[in-house]
């Protein structure tokens, strides 16, 4: 005869079907074998209690080669949206061609006949299984919307809350007369949150209230969750930790040179001085790398020395809010400097006229 | 309670602290004296000052005395604690969505020990935001409110 590939024990014979009986091949059989029929038990146990899952994409677009047909053959069943494990599987070893290729695969490769039943699936099976897809699949569909409608539910809590508080700061003409009756004009502010909160041991549930100006009127109580609300604070002029504004701390007071006149004779600088010789002693055993180390305590600084940019809501790379940063502080010299330059430009001219040069 | 715990009133005592205090925590809580989950927290700040007292010092503002702090911290829920070290303010990731100051009480001392001791810890080696050792179930919850809506 010619030469015959073997699929099995990936070599080229020249006998003729001495090769099949030989036990090189009834080994290499034997293991093909058992990997492939476990895989198929695998998706037998699924035949009762069909499994469906909801991703997609990485982990459930497998094949499997089926050795029969010699073929790849997909193991799931997808629409995208949700699987229905080894139903791809399943279905392959139900048709009939599957079942000619696997005659003439034990035929061919004489293999043993107990183990052939094992690898095909009957109709009957088939049906049972589409019968229990459909069911679990319904259920599997139930369950999603009731997670969807369950994360709804709480965005919308939580929107409802954001716009009466929004709504609330709106009212400000009705507050006085409101504070003192406590009447409801404002959202009652007692919206029981979906998200939990530690229990708190002697605090009371909802109190009704409102939200008030926190500069002028006296502002409501309103405790949500157990927080007081005292009102939405305007920062628009000066700027808050949040958009990298100067800290107060380190703003210049109005009212500082009044009170200056702390010590009115010099106690003694001297005794002053040792305390603090004392201190800087217990400094040097600290940690020299530690926060704030080198912080001059008297030095006055300017607006550019703070490292946070105050980008609290970014996510990405902190050189994008550096930059960012930048660029805004660009745009607020820019007008300042062209009104410098401008300035002295004009300054210069009637200078200039005088002195006249001899070219 | 309150009445133990120094108590800042005007921008200036609080720029002197800020600035003053030297190689401690310093402890800011923003809020007002009769609400009653200031009054918790209050408890929990007083009852463990002393034994924090090496590594922290707690301060007491009402909110509507100092309002341009109110406003830098932009602290719409009280009460609000903020924190220093050597005059820098201290971030603290602790699973909510503002990392520059804690809004609400603590629910045990031992959380705010052992909040405080983070702190002090991470700032000893030069961290200017640490991660919060609360579990976060205990963190009080909260809805913050975006500018500009």
């Amino acid at each position: 005869m010619g030469t015959h590939y073997c699929n099995i024990c990936r070599q080229t014979t020249f006998s003729g079907k001495k090769h099949i009986f030989g036990k090189q091949h009834q080994s290499s059989l034997r293991v093909v074998l058992t990997k492939f029929i476990e895989k198929v038990k695998e998706a037998r146990r699924t035949i009762k209690k069909p499994q469906v899952e909801k991703f997609d994409c990485i982990q459930h677009k497998q094949t499997f080669w089926c050795y029969c047909c010699e073929a790849e053959v997909e193991k799931n069943v997808t629409d995208d949206k949700m699987t229905v494990l080894y139903g791809g599987l399943l279905e392959h070893m139900a048709t009939k061609e599957h079942k000619k290729n696997t005659h003439k695969f034990w035929w061919d490769n004489k293999a043993d006949q107990k183990l052939k039943d094992k690898v095909l699936i009957t109709e009957e099976d088939m049906k049972r299984f589409k019968d229990e897809v459909a069911n679990v699949l319904e259920t599997f569909v139930e369950e999603e919307d009731d997670f969807i409608k369950q994360q709804a539910a709480v965005i919308r809590a939580q929107e409802k809350h954001r716009q009466e508080v929004f709504e609330s700061l709106l009212e400000r003409d009705e507050e006085p007369d409101l504070s003192n009756g406590g009447s409801s004009a404002g959202p009652p502010a007692g919206v029981s949150g979906s998200s939990s909160q530690f229990p708190h041991p002697g605090l009371q549930g909802p109190v009704r209230g409102g939200v008030g100006d926190s500069m002028a009127e006296m502002p409501w109580t309103a405790t949500e969750r157990g927080l007081t609300f005292i009102g939405y604070q305007d920062s628009s002029n000066s700027g808050n930790i949040h958009t990298g504004a100067v800290p107060p701390w380190l703003q210049d007071d109005p009212q500082e040179g009044t009170s200056g006149s702390s010590e009115p004779t010099a106690i003694g600088p001297s005794l002053q001085e040792f305390l603090k010789h004392k201190e800087q002693e217990k400094l040097r055993k600290l940690p020299p790398n530690r926060v704030g180390a080198n912080f001059d305590h008297s030095s006055h600084t300017d607006a550019n020395w703070l490292p946070s940019f105050g980008r609290v809501w970014n996510s990405g790379r902190r050189w994008q809010s550096r930059h960012q940063f930048r660029q805004e502080e660009g745009q607020k010299k820019r007008p300042k400097r062209k009104r410098e330059q401008s300035a002295e430009s004009l300054k210069r001219k009637p200078n200039e006229q005088l002195p006249n040069p001899d070219i | 309670m309150s009445l133990f715990l120094p108590k800042l009133t005007s921008k200036k005592d609080i720029d002197e602290v800020i600035k003053g205090v030297a190689e401690k925590v310093v402890v800011l809580r923003f809020g007002r004296d009769e609400d009653s989950v200031c009054l918790q927290l209050d408890e929990i700040l007083s009852k463990t000052a002393h034994d924090l007292s090496n590594m922290a010092s707690i301060y007491i503002i009402d909110v509507d005395k100092a309002l341009i702090y109110t406003r830098y911290f932009d602290i719409s829920y009280i009460p609000s604690t903020v924190f220093f070290f050597n005059g820098q303010h201290m971030k603290v990731d602790y699973g909510s969505p503002d990392h520059t100051k804690f809004v609400g009480s603590f629910k045990t001392k031992q959380d705010f020990k052992d909040l405080i001791e983070v702190i002090y810890r991470g700032a000893m080696r030069g961290k200017m935001i640490v991660r919060s050792p609360i579990d976060p179930r205990n963190i009080p919850k909260y809805d913050l409110l975006f500018h500009g809506i």
